[in-house]
């Protein structure tokens, strides 16, 4: 079957590849495996089959020619449990599916007292038992596993000859990685580099004159990506041994506006809870700025789920987006719709809705009223809302914005508590006076009648309802409709809907916010579900079951803490704490002008890794000494970086020292010093669980099926291969660090144990995993370890665990983790309800927003859902700096249904070599350009050539970019490691990173990268842009 | 796939047809005959799969796992989803997403086996097309013969090559690769003279739902599809497809 150049001229189409790589791929792999093996007549070089089950008895027949174990893909961040299985001849992987025992793979899911035999002939053709119970690994999941044998994998320790991002390398060994890392010296030639034992400074403060900076070990800073179940150990070294506070993932140029917005609503803007649709029995969902079964995270189960709604009848579910994407299926016909979107205006389109709901009485008030949750469970609500609170509306009072508290009307709270948890929210009473939230036992008025009144003084209040409702009503239907482009008929057609379906209809956002408002954008969209009261309703806004827990204190063995462990204190580097409560606020303060401060501050936002690179390189809060790397790239994935840092980042003066962990050479940890090799995907450990999108408790199991490839750490016989957690254990010994070493951790009744190799801290977080829940899980039996290839770590077992617990953590490893029975996904007394709740208040108001000040002018934010057009971040909007008349259209990225960021070197890459920049045909018409055109594109960031394909997938005025392409590194580049040259491969730089293209931000002096103002996050949805042909 | 010319037996498409399947290569879709429970009596089963495209996400899982599992080589696919964005005339919803997985179609009425000089390619009695590779000798007949464009000569065998439906697998007890990690289940494997199984339950309660591709040319296949032929006929009158209040609400 060959791919015709006209599917190349669909959306989302494929297309075939050069033929060369195929030759290059195929002497690879026979140069590994030896001589390709002989075919069979019929089935050619098919793979023999991993085992044989009879057709008629069931009997399962292993073949022993192969291992099938279950573990943790890692081809994108839902990192579902997977089957891998092993040629033990070559110990190469053959091929991945799905492991039956996890819910991100199978649904419904095999329950764990399956024995693995059950499971294997549960995939088999036996009583279509294989149909029933199939069990996935996605095309990416697939693919992503090339990477193990690419012939761009670092295998060794390297450090940098030449010039930062020069390409070249010199292959050094791990005893003088660690040596030199700790020691430091003149590592280049180019003047003395402070070693980490130099740069641990738990004493001295960075600034003597702001002391809230913490000390100086805070200029060691780390940027990870994801949590692929090693981050707990990584932490132990970095924050609790090592001491920094510096220690941030990816969510802040991943889809970290949603997460906020979310935050907002679940009233927790650090941890930033969210859910999800319950997709298995939801009747109408509204999928704003995500794709669902495109993309996304939990990729799979989403994709299987929304199938299967649409195709039996009941799921109907809309696409708000400016891209089509595989969420569309017109073989469903009018079960999945598609609405296109202006970017950056969904905010508009959902505060449309809620006017017409609040204005034709589809708001469920009745839900609203209740205070409290055991007054919402009284009257048969599983989860409650803030929007009866009481807020300070009184113009220039110190708590404007804020919500009235018990202390504030003279309740007696003690001092300390004041506005804290202890100090009573407000509701008013039947007596009209406001009487604690707490106690409330039924519904409180939604609307504040009169002023408060705190001693002889009126206070103007409103309710959280009144506030957002006079936010939804700012602006009439045709202005909503007119922002956003979506038509007012459609807008309201869109709410009738939403509210006809009881609690089993849901709104969900994700990456698409990641826009100059999209903070406000994603805390509408989220707060729709407030409106109907779906939350924790089978059907409705569903929880995730969360994990058990691995890095815990017990029950087996203390693995969260550790004498001498340090709690770093400080000033975070992406300055996500109050400005006013710095020293420059107090200085600027006295000197008579608080505001503006230095830069924009984000008290509302988690760790920003947006904010780090600015904030390093130009010392504010404070610069850096030591950057590690792990796994991330955020030159790549942060829009507007590259062109902003690429030259500070290429000068060791400005940041003395930079260490990559990682297995590849991306378009970051090029600039290092060092690159020491990691674990990828089957060769690592860890312990994960989903990071949404199942109701039920689940944890994963990632366990080294295969054979890590990296150097070993030294010649000794057993020696460890190098990754991260051999690199972090090895640095702790030699600077003598608590936590590692002969007496490292301890088990739960305090015996010291040693903590010198990886097994020793992922083989005792199993056996807290075992233990945890209810009750321990069961005993793997020998057949099971045979049959999972368990049996291979059975020695590692026995050595390093105790003997009631190496059968049930073996228990884990043979079934690829531990999962809470399918069917308790809803409560047992009460079918309707979710088993796992969130039991907090949903705040339609957050005081948190709302009683916080922009540090660039001393206004206000908002507290709750409102329409803001995209603006830079002292409020200006975008569009009064790059007018449409200079910048007619917008660009937005796109998630691809096949690459991921690193991903690139894989087969996908053959399937889906280029990202053509989508563009609509009236916008193409205007500018003379025809599918297979070559055009550039230009923003006011960068500007890049690109091809084009036209089509009316897009809105009007918009360009699409699909996100994972346009690469320098991962093979786009041959580096030189020591004599050996990597293999040339231009084809891999094929296409066009929007993140190229991200804009600076005039009102930071274009000193820091466009980024939300309240959420910090990056912004790559809705940069102007314009388009020429070439 | 190579050229889809417009088959003789097509059904007229009215002008909206047209507009809506641009970008859509021209392939019919109709009716099939309920096919034969039993084919042959010394045959135990006769091997199909049913694609329901409404399940389809497009994620290509079936493509990689195939390529895989077979060790297919660089650019060559014995399956693939081919996905559209399709223009939609006469609907507020612009555009749409088509997917459509393709695959051998194990027909009853294979045009590649005739074809073949030296007996290479044959149907098996369990239904399964396959090549065998000792006698083929590369000539591409087939590959010029199929009209499925299913089959490709493998460069690095010089021999030719397509879907099996997993043979080895199948005769292990096991599915396909394709069907076994399916994402969206649209993949439906199964033995056609099995009634109760889930293959056979299927296509009867499906019934004038299935469709095969281009029925005209007389292959007979035995892939079948659910959702082929409704999305057309639903979007040619140009009804509104765009999300809209429904009249019926009360």
């Amino acid at each position: 079957m060959k791919i015709e150049r006209r599917e190349l001229i669909a959306a989302g189409g494929l297309a075939a590849f050069a033929v060369g790589f195929s030759q290059t791929l195929g002497r690879m792999l026979s140069g590994l495996v030896g001589d390709a093996p002989k075919a069979h007549n019929i089935h050619g070089r098919s793979a023999e089959p991993e085992f044989s089950v009879d057709p008629a008895t069931g009997a399962l027949r292993p073949n022993p020619n192969q291992q099938v174990s279950y573990t943790a893909c890692l081809g994108c961040t839902t990192q579902c449990g997977v089957r891998v299985r092993v040629d033990r001849a070559s110990g190469n992987v053959i091929r991945v599916a799905g492991n039956p025992y996890s819910p991100l793979s199978t649904e419904p899911h095999l329950p764990m007292k399956a024995s693995v035999r059950d499971s294997l002939v549960a995939l088999s053709r036996f009583q279509d038992k294989g149909l029933a119970g199939r069990s996935t690994a996605c095309g990416r999941g697939n693919a992503a596993m090339d990477q193990m044998n690419s012939p761009f994998r670092v295998l060794t320790p390297l450090k940098r000859v030449g010039p930062r991002n020069g390409g070249q390398w010199q292959p050094i060994s791990f005893e003088q990685l660690v040596r030199e890392l700790v020691e430091g010296g003149d590592l280049f030639g180019e003047g003395h580099v402070e070693g980490f034992a130099a740069l641990r400074d738990l004493a001295t403060p960075i600034d003597p004159d702001a002391p809230e900076l913490g000390p100086k070990v805070n200029q060691v800073a780390l940027l990870s990506s994801v949590n692929d179940g090693r981050e707990p150990f990584a932490r132990r070294f970095w924050n609790q041994a090592y001491g920094t506070l510096n220690f941030v993932g990816h969510g802040s140029y991943c889809g970290g506006a949603y997460r906020s917005g979310s935050g907002a609503l679940f009233g927790d803007l650090k941890k930033m809870p969210h859910a999800k649709p319950d997709l298995a029995n939801a009747e109408f969902v509204l999928f704003i700025g995500t794709a669902p079964g495109n993309a996304g995270n939990p990729f799979k189960r989403t994709g299987t789920l929304l199938a299967k709604g649409r195709s039996e009848g009941r799921l109907e579910y809309v696409v708000i987006d400016p891209v089509l994407t595989n969420a569309d299926n017109r073989a469903a016909g009018e079960r999945g719709r598609w609405v296109p979107i202006r970017p950056g205006t969904d905010g508009a389109l959902v505060m449309g809705m809620m006017r017409w709901m609040f204005e034709n009485g589809r708001v469920n008030t009745a839900y609203l009223g209740y205070p409290n949750l055991n007054a919402a469970e009284a009257a048969g609500e599983p989860s409650f809302t803030n929007a009866s609170w009481l807020v300070v509306a009184e113009k220039g009072h110190p708590r404007e914005g804020r919500f009235l508290r018990g202390s504030d009307i003279g309740i007696a709270v003690a001092e300390e508590e004041k506005h804290k948890d202890a100090d009573p929210y407000l509701v008013q009473g039947p007596d009209g006076k406001p009487m604690p939230a707490d106690v409330a036992t039924g519904p409180a008025p939604l609307e504040a009648a009169a002023p408060v009144m705190v001693g002889d003084r009126k206070l103007a209040v409103n309710t959280a309802f009144e506030l957002l409702r006079e936010s939804a009503l700012k602006l009439g239907l045709a202005e909503y409709a007119g922002i956003c482009g979506v038509p007012e008929a459609v807008i309201t057609g869109l709410a009738d809907e939403f509210t006809r379906h009881g609690r089993k209809a849901c709104a969900i956002a994700h990456g698409g916010m990641m826009a100059g408002n999209g903070f406000y954008n994603a805390y509408a969209v989220v707060t729709l579900n407030a409106l109907i009261g779906n939350l924790n309703w089978k059907g409705g806004f569903v929880v995730n079951g969360g994990g058990f827990k691995d890095a815990g204190a017990g029950p087996r063995y203390e693995l969260e803490t550790f004498p001498g462990a340090v709690k770093p204190k400080g000033t975070p580097l992406g300055r996500n704490v109050p400005y006013e409560k710095s020293a420059e606020f107090a200085r600027r303060k006295a000197a008579g002008k608080a505001y503006p401060a230095r830069d924009a501050w984000f008290p509302n936002a988690p760790g920003l890794g947006t904010e780090w690179f600015p904030a390093m390189l130009r010392g504010y809060p404070y610069g850096v000494k030591a950057l590690i790397l792990w796994s991330s790239n955020p030159l790549y994935g942060i829009a507007g970086l590259r062109p902003l840092v690429e030259k500070a980042l290429a000068d060791p003066k400005k940041l003395p020292l930079i260490v990559s962990v990682d297995p590849l050479i991306n378009e970051s940890n090029a600039f290092a010093d060092y690159i020491v090799p990691d674990s990828l995907m089957y060769e690592s450990w860890g312990w994960s669980a989903p990071w949404n999108g199942v109701p039920t408790k689940a944890t994963t199991a990632r366990w080294p099926v295969v054979e890590p490839k990296a150097a070993k750490t030294s010649h000794a016989p057993d020696a460890p291969a190098i990754g991260m957690e051999t690199l972090f254990i090895a640095l702790a010994q030699a600077m003598k660090l608590p936590g590692f070493g002969p007496a490292g951790l301890a088990d739960i009744e305090g015996n010291r144990l040693p903590l010198e190799r990886p097994e020793d801290w992922y083989l005792r977080g199993g056996a807290n995993v075992a233990f945890g829940g209810k009750a321990p899980v069961g005993d793997a039996t020998d057949e099971d370890l045979a049959l999972s290839g368990v049996e291979r770590l059975r020695p590692l077992l026995e050595a390093t665990l105790k003997p009631d617990e190496w059968r049930k953590v073996a228990f884990l490893y043979t079934r690829g983790g531990r999962y809470q029975p399918a069917k308790e996904a809803q409560d047992e007394t009460n079918p309707e309800w979710q088993t796992n709740r969130f039991k907090n208040a949903l705040w339609l108001w957050n005081d948190n927003v709302g009683g916080t000040k922009n540090s660039l002018t001393g206004k206000r934010f908002t507290g709750c859902a409102t329409w803001q057009p995209p603006a830079f971040a002292d409020g200006t909007p975008m569009r009064d700096v790059h007018k449409e008349s200079d910048w007619p259209l917008l660009v937005v990225s796109y998630k691809s249904a096949l690459q991921n960021s690193y991903s690139i070197a894989t087969r996908i890459t053959s399937l889906h070599p280029d990202n053509p920049v989508i563009v609509h045909p009236e916008d193409a018409a205007r500018l003379g350009l025809a599918t297979g055109d070559l055009a550039r594109i230009q923003t006011p960031g960068g500007e890049a050539t690109c091809r084009v394909i036209v089509h009316e997938g897009v809105m009007r005025g918009v360009l699409a970019v699909e996100h994972g392409y346009g690469h320098r590194e991962l093979g786009a580049r041959a580096h030189t490691l020591g004599d050996a040259r990597q293999p040339e491969r231009p084809d891999l730089r094929a296409g066009v990173n929007l993140n190229d293209l991200g804009l600076a931000d005039p009102t930071r002096g274009n000193q820091a990268i466009w980024v939300d103002a309240v959420s910090g996050t990056s912004v790559r949805n809705g940069l102007p842009a314009k388009l020429m042909r070439i | 796939m190579k050229d889809h010319n417009p088959p003789t037996a097509a059904p007229a498409t009215s002008p909206s047809r047209r507009a809506f399947l641009r970008g859509i290569p021209v392939l019919t879709a109709a009716a099939a005959m309920a096919p034969a429970p039993v084919l042959a009596a010394d045959a135990t089963h006769h091997w199909a799969m049913l694609v329901d495209v409404r399940k389809c996400i497009g994620c290509q899982a079936c493509t990689v796992a195939c390529i895989q599992e077979n060790a297919v080589p660089e650019g060559s696919f014995r399956t693939f989803v081919s996905t559209y964005s399709v223009k939609l005339a006469d609907a507020e919803q612009p555009a749409g997403t088509y997917m459509l997985p393709r695959l051998c179609n194990h027909c009853d009425q294979p045009p590649c086996v005739p074809v073949c000089p030296v007996g290479a390619t044959f149907k098996r009695a369990d239904g399964i097309v396959v090549v065998d590779g000792d006698r083929c000798v590369g000539c591409a007949y087939c590959v010029q013969a199929c009209p499925y464009d299913a089959r490709f000569i493998n460069h690095d065998t010089d021999k030719a090559e397509k879907c099996t439906f997993c043979a080895h697998r199948v005769d292990a007890g096991l599915l396909p690769a394709c069907v076994e990690t399916c994402v969206g289940g649209a993949r439906i494997f199964g033995d056609l003279n099995d009634p109760a199984g889930e293959l056979r339950r299927r296509l009867d309660a499906a019934k004038a739902e299935v469709k095969v591709l281009k029925p005209e040319s007389g292959t007979e296949p035995r892939v079948f599809y659910i959702g082929l032929d409704e999305r057309f006929q639903g979007r040619v009158e140009g009804q509104g497809t765009l999300w809209q209040p429904r009249a019926t609400h009360g």
